[in-house]
């Protein structure tokens, strides 16, 4: 299905931004978990061994079926020739049914690459921000990112030190620092306090950021008003994933998250009247 | 001489500079396109700004999701399923409801110039006036009545088999409103002597087909794929299926106009569904592989196909093979 050369070789490209090809493809492919992590009480770590390979690009997204049970979307954490990583918040029934009965050797059901993901660039200075499960996509991409020679910068924010996690893996790939709100670990305060304050003193070619949409749009504000450009991975319910049914469009501008985005340019965000509500408080049907 | 400009607008627009004496206006009862592709019912018709990137990306006229009168969530996922040569669906009617929608049609009647079809779904005579009159309130251009979706019980192809209650449907809807009626139907309605009950019950037009009733079965996880079982199957698969359907109708109703809709995929396959009848193409699922440029590339490549064949005006074309 995909020609596209392995995105874990280094990409050359003396212009310094790469946009690959949007591969797409909807059919089933078998996955068995390889391996599980609890990482904080309410998040899991799952190692799935597809049939085939995939080859996402990073914040590209995957639909998990779990037979009679639903469906979910999902950023690819990491990929790695056919074994894929899925970092999963229990936040609803389908999630809260994988944590308590999908165990190691359990079969599921995915469908993807689906959607745009973030654009890539090699030689540049750049920087990471992810809220909570949030920094998912951004592991995938920040180890692109590294093996094309970028440097990096990574603020990942979380609410307490009980929600603390990945901080090990993002900083064998990247200078990393963290926040909490009630300051046990790292810097204390949100990620948008973080982030201000590390803007007071760097720029950067390009700032990726996921998380909650309220977090993301103030990241998204301060970057584009120092002139930097930016990029947000958005988090919709999301029903068909390739762009038909229209159950997943931001208004008033009739984005599609699962076929225009999930990852959008900062500059088409800004454009939105309202500020984003977080997904699972927004019930889609009143659009 | 308007007509002119509005076809050098809309060439210079979608990029079509070869000849500005090609005519690919086309006509349904009293709705006057621009061209003949139409965002079929059920694809994105739900919220003001989609329906506007369509009428961007170069569609001729508009269907908007099929409405009910209170909201419905449709079915949990899956919902979707690419076969490979076709897809399967159970969305399960998603729609905000009638009141809801009705603000929305109203902002989308000012923002958009194209005509707008409102889709609209009951269990009851009563349901589809309710939604009817909120609908023609907030400025529908015609109504198109469903009486074909395939997958949501008490709806759809349930109403469509009663074919007592749909004559009442008709004749109820076009008591209140000189709007143009339009139904869409399935592959099992398109009996002739039914159609000519409808026709007569004050039909204006018809769209064939909707979706057929499907099943996908995923053999590795021993499971039915659709949460709901049974779903619609679209894409090129049905399109001969909607030839044949369309070929018929045509023949038997020349004076009725038929929004040709199933696996339109490509301007060839547009100019089939023409050449057996149809004065309109309804878009759908194309949009998985083509995304909406598909309604641009339909129209210039139907322009093309004209021009390389001697026709001056899309009129011609329709249900031409009936007249060779």
């Amino acid at each position: 299905m995909n020609n596209r050369s392995s995105m874990n070789k280094p990409l050359n490209d003396e212009a310094g931004s790469i946009q690959l090809p949007r591969q797409t493809q909807s059919r089933y492919i078998l996955g068995e978990v390889y391996s599980i992590r609890q990482l904080t009480p309410s998040i899991k770590e799952y190692t799935i061994k597809l049939e085939e390979e995939i080859n996402p690009n990073p914040g590209q997204f995957a639909m998990l079926w779990i037979p009679d049970i639903g469906e979910i979307p999902l950023s690819f954490a990491d990929y790695s020739t056919g074994t894929v990583k899925f970092i999963i918040c229990r936040v609803g029934f389908v999630t809260t049914y994988i944590h308590r009965n999908i165990l190691v050797g359990s079969r599921v059901y995915l469908r993807g690459p689906l959607g745009n993901g973030f654009t890539l660039c090699s030689l540049k200075n750049c920087l990471l921000i992810g809220g909570g499960y949030g920094l998912a996509p951004l592991y995938y991409l920040g180890r692109i990112l590294a093996m094309n020679n970028c440097r990096l910068k990574t603020l990942l924010g979380f609410k307490n030190s009980s929600d603390v996690f990945y901080v090990s893996e993002f900083s064998e790939i990247s200078d990393t620092y963290i926040s909490t709100e009630d300051g046990e670990e790292g810097f204390k305060g949100t990620v948008v306090d973080m982030v201000r304050k590390i803007l007071a003193e760097e720029t950067f070619d390009i700032v990726y950021v996921c998380g909650r949409e309220q977090m993301l749009m103030k990241v998204v504000k301060e970057c584009s008003a120092k002139g930097m450009k930016t990029e947000a991975s958005l988090e919709r319910i999301i029903k068909c994933g390739v762009g038909l049914c229209g159950s997943c469009s931001v208004e008033p501008l009739g984005l599609r998250v699962c076929r225009d985005g999930p990852v959008f340019d900062g500059r088409l965000l800004l454009k939105l009247e309202d500020p984003l509500k977080n997904n699972r408080e927004e019930i889609c049907i009143k659009n | 001489m308007y007509k002119e400009l509005k076809n050098l607008d809309y060439f210079c627009k979608m990029g079509f500079p070869e000849d500005l004496s090609i005519d690919l206006a086309t006509s349904i009862s009293k709705l006057s396109l621009r061209n003949p592709t139409i965002l079929a019912s059920g694809i994105l018709g739900s919220s003001c700004s989609l329906l506007k990137r369509v009428e961007d990306a170069g569609a001729g006229a508009l269907t908007t999701k099929t409405i009910t009168k209170n909201p419905r969530e449709g079915y949990v996922n899956p919902v979707f399923v690419d076969l490979g040569y076709g897809y399967l669906n159970a969305i399960g009617l998603r729609n905000p409801g009638a009141d809801n929608f009705s603000k929305e049609l109203s902002k989308a009647k000012k923002n958009i110039q194209i005509p707008i079809i409102t889709s609209i779904g009951g269990s009851s005579i009563e349901e589809f006036m309710y939604v009817a009159e909120r609908m023609l309130e907030s400025g529908s251009d015609a109504l198109e009545i469903n009486l074909s979706c395939p997958h949501v019980e008490g709806y759809g192809l349930d109403i469509g088999s009663d074919i007592k209650l749909t004559q009442q449907i008709i004749k109820q809807l076009k008591s209140i409103s000189s709007k143009p009626l339009f139904a869409k139907i399935s592959l099992h309605q398109s009996r002739i002597d039914i159609l000519e009950k409808y026709i007569d019950a004050g039909l204006d037009g018809i769209s064939a087909i909707n979706t057929v009733k499907a099943l996908a079965i995923n053999i590795k996880a021993l499971s039915p794929i659709l949460s709901n079982i049974v779903g619609g199957l679209s894409g090129p698969c049905i399109k001969p299926i909607a030839l044949a359907v369309v070929y018929e109708i045509y023949r038997e109703f020349p004076d009725i106009p038929i929004i040709g809709v199933g696996g339109i995929q490509s301007p060839e396959d547009a100019v089939e569904m023409i050449l057996v009848g149809a004065s309109a193409v309804g878009i759908g699922s194309a949009i998985v592989r083509k995304d909406l440029e598909i309604f641009t590339e339909i129209t210039r490549g139907i322009g093309k196909f004209m021009l390389e064949n001697g026709f001056k005006s899309i009129r011609e074309l329709i249900g031409y093979i009936h007249r060779r």
